[in-house]
């Protein structure tokens, strides 16, 4: 069984991730706990938007830049 | 999936709620240069000729300000320098004013680095171990000012411009309001200015983009900011309305917009109903403009049992 996985990187999140099924930022962000309004979000190092679909293999860094509440 | 509303470009980095438009990287940058440029034409915040202080703390805020500010002096408009106030948080603070610091020598401005240390003989880290203090964000903004004001004037500065975004313009309203503090509101505006020669009109360009947009304007543009938040940071008044406006805004896209849009229109009554005869003394020990004797620097500065040093400029 081939597992696909993409690495998350968020404070001091720094791990690989199982892929289950059609993932989007937005789900990510959500098993988090963050609101999309505090994060950018970087798949392999570009910008992308919260709808953007997580491939096998994507490295997804989530950039913190509203803190507070 | 969606494509850039504008151009086609299939890698977006934002999808507007209220507007459903979808930008990629190229036009959403130009969307926000657009807007700001179109706030300093409509509020008349810009003359040709003015050398205008950028408030600089190395955040997302300020370093987006000084990079469209910047445009305007590549076309001959205005001059630019800044100031960055280094209020002295250990862990903090430095690395926004080492960011603040590269900023500045890459587009060649003039840039002064204040310190409470060096202004007031105690910075904010000391205070905080002072009994009974006043909480750190009273006396931080306090400060902050008093030497804004100071260095705009050192300077030679004819406006100040700071970073406050849609997220601050919408919470300041929403808390005056709430509490009742219509002398207030009568203040908050595009630009303040005063009666004093001695107050640099302040102006604020970016008052139309929400906060989120301006960090991603600042990451999309490739700029270097200070991510980190303030330790001192706690839960205050503006931090709880500024949650409000927050929750409310996925269910309502348009609410902070709508806020400063009919606060807008108000503004021009309130002031010729509610403004006050201003009549300003002179600090009797900083000589900063007072509506009372001593200043609220002052004031606190001799709580915490210190002065300021008026040989800092």
């Amino acid at each position: 069984m081939i597992f696909m996985t993409f690495k998350l990187e968020y404070n001091e999140i720094n791990e690989d991730k199982e892929l289950n099924g059609k993932t989007t930022i937005l789900n990510v962000l959500d098993d988090l706990e963050v609101s999309p309004q505090t994060i950018v979000a970087k798949k392999n190092d570009q910008i992308v938007s919260e709808d953007a679909e997580i491939n096998d293999g994507d490295t997804i860094k989530l950039i913190q830049i509203i803190y507070g509440g | 999936m969606d494509i850039c509303s504008k151009c086609g470009n299939p890698n977006i980095v934002i999808k507007r709620k209220a507007s459903g438009q979808a930008l990629c990287q190229d036009c959403f940058i130009e969307s926000i240069e657009k807007k700001v440029i179109k706030t300093i034409k409509k509020e008349n915040l810009l003359q040709k000729g003015d050398k205008v202080m950028v408030a600089l703390s190395g955040g997302k805020d300020s370093v987006a300000t000084l990079e469209i500010l910047n445009s305007y002096v590549e076309r001959h408009f205005i001059e630019l320098c800044a100031c960055t106030i280094d209020e002295g948080i250990k862990g903090y603070r430095q690395e926004g004013v080492d960011i603040a610091k590269r900023h500045a020598k890459r587009l060649g401005i003039e840039h002064q680095i204040l310190s409470f240390k060096d202004a007031f003989d105690i910075d904010l880290d000391e205070i905080m171990n002072v009994p009974d203090h006043r909480g750190a964000c009273t006396y931080c903004g306090v400060f902050r000012r008093w030497l804004i004001n100071r260095a705009a004037r050192d300077m030679g500065a004819t406006k100040i411009a700071t970073g406050h975004n849609l997220d601050d313009e919408a919470e300041a309203i929403m808390m005056n309001y709430l509490e009742g503090n219509i002398g207030n509101l009568v203040k908050i505006g595009p630009i303040t200015e005063s009666k004093s020669e001695l107050f640099t009109p302040k102006i604020k360009p970016l008052r139309e983009i929400p906060e989120r947009e301006v960090g991603l304007y600042a990451l999309s543009k490739g700029l270097e900011i200070h991510l980190d938040g303030c330790p001192y940071a706690q839960q205050s008044f503006r931090m709880e309305v500024g949650n409000v406006l927050k929750d409310l805004t996925p269910e309502h896209p348009t609410i902070m917009y709508s806020t400063l849009r009919g606060f807008d229109k108000m503004r021009p009554v309130i002031r010729e109903e509610l403004t006050e005869p201003f009549e300003f003394d002179r600090c009797e020990i900083c000589g900063e403009p007072s509506s009372n004797k001593v200043c609220r620097a002052c004031t606190f500065l001799k709580e915490l049992g210190h002065s300021p040093n008026l040989d800092y400029f």
